[in-house]
C-alpha cells in the first residue's frame, strides 16, 4: 500500500534519514521504534512533504505520491496525526473535528455528521466537551481530539506520531486500545513510539531506526524477543 | 452641549470606516501572520476604483462597492505574490519591508497614473439631514454606517458558521497542521488576504465619499490607523479591531471639538500611546490555551 523507497533527508549539513527503504500493507499495523534524534518524526514529515525530501521515492496505492504539495497527499487518502498534537486551539472541538474532513472532498453532509458521532461514540469526553475551545482540553483529551480529526476523513491510512507522548499510563493504554480498533475496522495505521513495548506488542510489523537508517526489521513479536531491541528499547 | 453630540456622531461615522480598514487589517494579519504596510495603498486604490466607477459609468453607490472591492482585491492577489508567497519561512522583517517598499512603489505609480492632485469625489446618494433629538444626521453618515455593520455581519457569518469560515480560521493559527488537514494553505492565505484587501477598499470608498475629495497620498495616514486601530484590538482579533477603529474616531472628532482640528492625527496616535502604557496587550481578551 505505502513504499517507500531510499528516502534520505538533510537538514542543512546533518543528514536525517540516509536511505531508508520499508513497506506498509493493507490492514497492518506497522511501527517505527527508535531513540531520540532516529528519524522517526522526519519519516512521516517527509512522507506528507512537510520537510524537503533529498532523494528517494514514496508510493501510495500505486501513485507516485513523492513530489505532491502536503495537502494533495492528504487528499489520496493519508491522515497524518503529528507530534505534539496540533490541534488548533481557538477553535471549538467540533470546529477541530470538521477541518479534519477538508482531506475528503468526497464526504456529504450527511458522511460528515454520521463520523462525529461515530467519534463522540469512540471518545464520549469529546461530546461533552464539544462547544470548548480545543486549547482548553487537557492533553490526553487533546490527544483523542487530535486523533479523532484524523480519523474524520475515513483515511485509507492513519499515521500517528507518538500518541502516547506526556500522558498518563491510564491514558496511554486507552490509546492502544483505539488504535486496535481502528485496525478492526479497516485502516492500516502507521505508528511511531518511543513507548517500544506497548507499541510492539500491538504491532504487526515493526521497524527499528537508529540515526537514520534502518538497522532492523521483523514481526512484532520477533522484535519483542530479540536480545537487542530487548536491551537499548525495552530496557531490560 | 448639541455642538459635542454631534461631534461624537461624527466621530462614531469615521470611526465605522476605521472600524471596516481595521477589520480587514485584521483579517490580513491574523491569516498571513505577518504585518503588512501596504493596507493605505490597498485603500487608496479602492477610493480611485470607485472614482473612477462613478466617473465612467453611473454614480451607483453599489458598483461603487463592488468596483472598489474587486480593485482592492486584484491589489490583493499581487501584494500577496510579491510581498508573502516565497516569504514564508524566512525572518519575519523581510516580507515587512518588502510591504514597505511595495507600499512606496504603488503610491508614486498612482501618483503618476492618476495625477498628483486632489480631486472631487462624485456623491452617488444625495446629501441630506435629519434630526434627531436636536443632532443633526447626514444621510452619508448613516449610509456609512449601514454598510459598514452589514459588512461585518458577512465576514462574521462567513467566518464563524460556514466550512470556508473554519478553514481559514485553522489556516491563521496554525499553517503546518492546516496542511496536514488538507487544506490548501496558500490559496487559502491568499484568499484570506485578499478578503482584507477588500474591505480595506471599501472603507477607502466612503472615506471618499465621506470627504468629499481623493488624493493618492491619502493611503499614509489610513494604513497608520488601520494599524493602530488594530493594535488596540490585540492585532488580530476582529471585533477587537472594529472597536478600536470607532475608538479612534470617536477619539479624533471629540479632541477636535474640545481643541483643535490641526491635531487631528496627534490625538489617535496619543490615544494609541495611552491605551498600549496602561494595557500593552490591547483592549481584547487572549484566547485561553494550554501551551
Amino acid at each position: 500500500m505505502l513504499e517507500v523507497k531510499n528516502l534520505i533527508v538533510n537538514y542543512g549539513y546533518i543528514s536525517a534519514l540516509r536511505g531508508i527503504d520499508f513497506e506498509v500493507n493493507k490492514g497492518e499495523i506497522i511501527t517505527l521504534i527508535g531513540g531520540n534524534g532516529a528519524g522517526k518524526t522526519t519519516t512521516l514529515m517527509s512522507i506528507s512533504n512537510l520537510v524537503p525530501k533529498t532523494d528517494g521515492t514514496i508510493i501510495f496505492e500505486d501513485k507516485d505520491i513523492t513530489h505532491l504539495p502536503a495537502h494533495k497527499v492528504v487528499m489520496q487518502g493519508i491522515s497524518h496525526v503529528p507530534e505534539g498534537r496540533k490541534i488548533f486551539p481557538a477553535l471549538s472541538v467540533r470546529e477541530n473535528l470538521i477541518t479534519g474532513t477538508f482531506g475528503n472532498k468526497k464526504m456529504t453532509k450527511k458522511d460528515i455528521s454520521d463520523n462525529l458521532e461515530k467519534m463522540f461514540v469512540l471518545f464520549p469526553r469529546l461530546k461533552e466537551r464539544v462547544n470548548q475551545g480545543g486549547g482548553t482540553l487537557s492533553g490526553g483529551e487533546q490527544q483523542m481530539l487530535a486523533i479523532a480529526r484524523g480519523l474524520m476523513m475515513n483515511p485509507d491510512l492513519i499515521m500517528l506520531d507518538e500518541p502516547s507522548l506526556g500522558l498518563a499510563p491510564i491514558i496511554v493504554e486507552e490509546i492502544f486500545e483505539l488504535i486496535l480498533r481502528i485496525k478492526e475496522e479497516g485502516m492500516t495505521v502507521l505508528l511511531i513510539e518511543q513507548n517500544a513495548a506497548m507499541a510492539l506488542q500491538i504491532a504487526d510489523r515493526g521497524y527499528v531506526l537508529e540515526t537514520g537508517n534502518i538497522i532492523m526489521s521483523g514481526t512484532g513479536k520477533e522484535l519483542i524477543n530479540d536480545e537487542r531491541v530487548r536491551r537499548s528499547y525495552l530496557g531490560d | 452641549m448639541d455642538y459635542y453630540l454631534m461631534q461624537l456622531v461624527n466621530g462614531l461615522s469615521q470611526g465605522a470606516i476605521y472600524a471596516l480598514m481595521a477589520i480587514g487589517y485584521a483579517t490580513i494579519v491574523g491569516v498571513v501572520g505577518m504585518v503588512t504596510f501596504t493596507h493605505g495603498e490597498v485603500i487608496m486604490i479602492g477610493a480611485y476604483a470607485a472614482f473612477y466607477a462613478f466617473s465612467f459609468f453611473a454614480e451607483n453607490l453599489f458598483l461603487g462597492i463592488i468596483t472598489s472591492f474587486a480593485a482592492s482585491w486584484l491589489l490583493g492577489i499581487v501584494i500577496y505574490k510579491v510581498c508573502y508567497e516565497r516569504f514564508f519561512d524566512s525572518p519575519r522583517h523581510i516580507p515587512l519591508i518588502c510591504t514597505i517598499g511595495f507600499s512606496m512603489l504603488i503610491k508614486n505609480l498612482a501618483q503618476i497614473v492618476f495625477g498628483p492632485n486632489m480631486k472631487a469625489m462624485p456623491q452617488p446618494i444625495d446629501l441630506g439631514f435629519i434630526n434627531v433629538l436636536g443632532v443633526r444626521i447626514n444621510t452619508i453618515q448613516i449610509l456609512i454606517i449601514v454598510i459598514v455593520i452589514s459588512l461585518s455581519t458577512i465576514l462574521y457569518i462567513v467566518n464563524s458558521k460556514t466550512r470556508w469560515g473554519i478553514q481559514l480560521r485553522a489556516v491563521s493559527q496554525d499553517k503546518k497542521a492546516s496542511a496536514l488537514m488538507g487544506i490548501n494553505v496558500q490559496r487559502t492565505t491568499m484568499i484570506g488576504n485578499c478578503i482584507g484587501c477588500g474591505l480595506g477598499g471599501v472603507a477607502g470608498m466612503l472615506l471618499a465619499i465621506y470627504y468629499q475629495s481623493i488624493l493618492p497620498t491619502m493611503g499614509g495616514v489610513l494604513g497608520l490607523k488601520s494599524f493602530i486601530s488594530s493594535v488596540l484590538g490585540g492585532l488580530t482579533n476582529i471585533p477587537a479591531a472594529a472597536l478600536g477603529g470607532i475608538l479612534i474616531g470617536v477619539t479624533e472628532n471629540l479632541g477636535t471639538a474640545f481643541l483643535s482640528n490641526s491635531y487631528r492625527d496627534v490625538f489617535a496616535f496619543v490615544f494609541l500611546v495611552l491605551v498600549l502604557i496602561i494595557k500593552p496587550e490591547g483592549i481584547s481578551k487572549k484566547v485561553g490555551g494550554r501551551p
